[in-house]
């Protein structure tokens, strides 16, 4: 930024083209917004260093695309031919530039098994996964916040404790593990649930949110475990250590108004980055979720890919992963930076 | 991981949140119990070792492969075979013990690398900031950005479905987690005055990393890694399921689970078995962690 910015603006002399500047200028000043820029700059090597890695990780994937797409019975100049138009024969880092240029431009090109560009292929997996991890957000808070808040209400009280053993048990049960659980109870023994497959929002609202609830909760339930000791864990503190507690005790405030309105909102900031650092990583559980439930998501796509040896498919698959990844921590700082001025001003952490 | 697993979500250093460093006031035993929440946990894990390791050799067991398929899909409780055989005859006591090892390894192994070599470049990265800070770290967002599961993927197929290749696999992913947490654990020291006083007496670096910050940010570490070792039972777990972890006929618990998969609605139990298992470990585990981390708080 040029020092320009930092000089002080005389409003006064000002006509309206000088105070549109001036508004700019002080937007361009905006903390908040140099973070962004910040971060945002952070994210560019990353997200390079993740496609390089991914480029090199399927190149050194034995077996020979030109040679498994053309069949048992290709010849070898079928094969050749196949080579050069895929540009298989050019060296790494020319492949690498063809690529990486195409991405820029969302080109991902198309699909080896099925030839149908990757781009649409993401646009038709992509609304599932997002709605599965939605909904297992949704879940997981639903089911993480109340139970931290009465758990909270009196420490090592009889509540407490079941939520302690209840969390702990549900953070160490495997996400797999609690899926085939639930499709043995609910779907196999009272048939709630269908036990797989999905059915789109177009064909019927019910039906897409009961195909979708076995899945989501079981992504959301270990969520649900970890955030919701966490939570109850902050709280405690807030209502034993906090001076604005004690002030709101002295005002005579009922003790269920000061744990929801002052401890847990409070709490809630903490909370947040928690949250928002973990619905990056969420993205990664829904792999093998849909896998088990058949699921027509991103996840599901990429185990195909991979054993079809599909490269543009799996790329693709992998940046969308990364970008959502470092999205999500971005968003969460900036949301941090926005509800916590004391972040803004100073050196991130991170 | 993809595998990043699921379990994945969950293991998010916890330590270099503002929440992490509330002591969980409530666990602060008394008496006789002081310890129990330490050697139950405890207690079960070397049994549970002792069991997988040591009762194969002491009694005869029959191989947890290569089981004769006129002995297949005995219920639990037959003779012989206390929790039955699967649908190709191998006893499933026998392949659980086996399985157990696997998991234990796995598990053991991938934490270990991912606490030295993680640890070692979270540190440095901490210490010496600037350049070199900027550097580690950005490699670091790049391993977590990047989805495991391709990379234990691509390990297996590139390499061939072994033990020894899910450990690198997730080796990928606990040092980048480790690198994190080392870093965010040694960023708070350079302030300390002890700190100031090694450099300003001219201590060299290295020595300065030996001696003043792997001690300090040794114990939190620790915890952190018991509770990594039950992610990585977790994901051998996930990636053995997805058939990536050890090979077909090997014993794994998570093989067993997506053995018993196919066959779900017929035999629960083969899903149940070693669901159990690998659920009362990691449980073990992590309240064995939870019991230390109090105790360390309180401190």
């Amino acid at each position: 930024m040029s020092t320009s910015i930092l000089e002080p603006v005389g409003v006064g002399a000002l006509g309206p083209g000088d105070r549109a500047t001036a508004m700019a200028r002080t937007i361009l000043r905006s903390p908040s917004l140099r973070l962004i820029g910040r971060r945002l700059l952070t994210a560019i090597p990353v997200l390079f260093g993740v496609t390089l890695l991914a480029f090199i990780v399927m190149n050194l994937l034995p077996g020979d695309a030109a040679r498994e797409l053309s069949g048992i019975n290709a010849t070898p100049a079928e094969v050749h031919a196949l080579t050069i138009k895929l540009h298989l024969n050019y060296p790494f880092w020319v492949r690498y530039g063809d690529w990486l240029g195409g991405a820029l431009q969302l080109h991902f090109g198309t699909s080896l098994t099925s030839g149908v560009s990757v781009t649409s292929i993401l646009a038709q997996r992509l609304p599932v996964t997002f709605e599965l991890v939605g909904y297992g957000f949704v879940i997981s808070l639903v089911l993480a916040v109340p139970p931290a808040v009465l758990a909270a209400r009196r420490p090592n009280g009889l509540f407490d404790r079941i939520h302690l053993a209840v969390s702990l048990t549900g953070l160490s049960i495997a996400p797999y593990v609690l899926a085939l659980l639930l499709v043995i109870v609910f779907a196999v023994h009272l048939g709630w649930f269908p036990a797989i497959g999905f059915v789109s929002v177009s064909q019927s609202v019910g039906g897409n949110l009961r195909s979708l609830t076995l899945p989501a909760f079981s992504l959301g339930f270990g969520l649900a475990c970890f955030y919701t000791r966490l939570l109850r864990a902050d709280i405690v503190e807030q209502m034993q250590s906090q001076d604005y507690v004690v002030t709101a005790q002295a005002k005579g405030l009922r003790p269920s108004r000061i744990l929801v309105r002052h401890a847990l909102r409070n709490s809630l900031f903490g909370f947040l980055t928690v949250v928002g650092v973990n619905l990056g990583s969420l993205i990664g559980v829904t792999v093998i979720t849909e896998q088990i439930f058949s699921l027509p998501g991103i996840g599901y796509e990429l185990l195909q890919a991979i054993d079809n040896r599909d490269v543009p498919v799996v790329l693709a698959t992998v940046v969308v992963f990364a970008v959502i990844v470092i999205a999500a921590n971005l968003l969460t700082d900036l949301l941090y930076a926005v509800l916590d001025p004391r972040i803004r001003y100073g050196r991130s952490a991170a | 991981m993809a595998a990043q697993l699921p379990d994945v979500a969950l293991s998010t250093p916890v330590a270099d949140t503002p929440l992490s460093a509330v002591p969980e006031s409530g666990r602060r035993g008394r008496g006789a119990l002081h310890s129990l929440d330490i050697w139950i946990p405890a207690g079960f894990l070397i049994l549970m070792i002792a069991a997988c390791y040591l009762w194969p050799l002491v009694y005869h067991m029959p191989p947890p492969v290569g089981g004769s398929i006129l002995a297949a899909n005995l219920p639990p409780l037959s003779p012989g075979h206390i929790f039955g055989t699967d649908p190709v005859g191998n006893d499933i006591l026998s392949r659980i013990f086996y399985g157990g090892r696997v998991s234990f390894e796995v598990g053991i192994s991938t934490t270990l690398i991912g606490l030295v070599i993680g640890g070692l470049l979270g540190t440095v990265a901490g210490y010496r900031g600037g350049a070199t800070d900027a550097v580690i770290s950005r490699v670091l967002d790049v391993l977590i950005a990047f989805p495991s599961l391709v990379l234990a993927l691509a390990i297996a197929e590139a390499l061939g479905p072994s033990e020894l290749h899910t450990i690198w696999a997730l080796s990928f992913y606990s040092i980048p987690l480790f690198g994190r947490l080392a870093r965010a654990a040694t960023l708070p020291l350079g302030e300390q005055t002890f700190m100031l006083a090694a450099r300003v007496s001219g201590t060299k670096a290295r020595r300065v990393l030996m001696r003043h910050v792997v001690p300090n940010i040794l114990p939190q570490l620790m915890t952190f890694a018991l509770l990594g070792v039950g992610v990585a039972i977790i994901l051998e777990g996930a990636l053995s399921f997805l058939g990536l972890g050890v090979p077909a006929p090997g014993p794994s618990w998570g093989n067993m689970i997506a053995l018993g998969f196919q066959t779900m609605t017929s035999q629960p139990d083969l899903v149940l078995i070693p669901s159990a298992f690998l659920c009362a470990t990691v449980i073990a585990i992590n309240v064995l962690g939870d019991a230390l981390r109090a105790r360390g708080a309180t401190r």
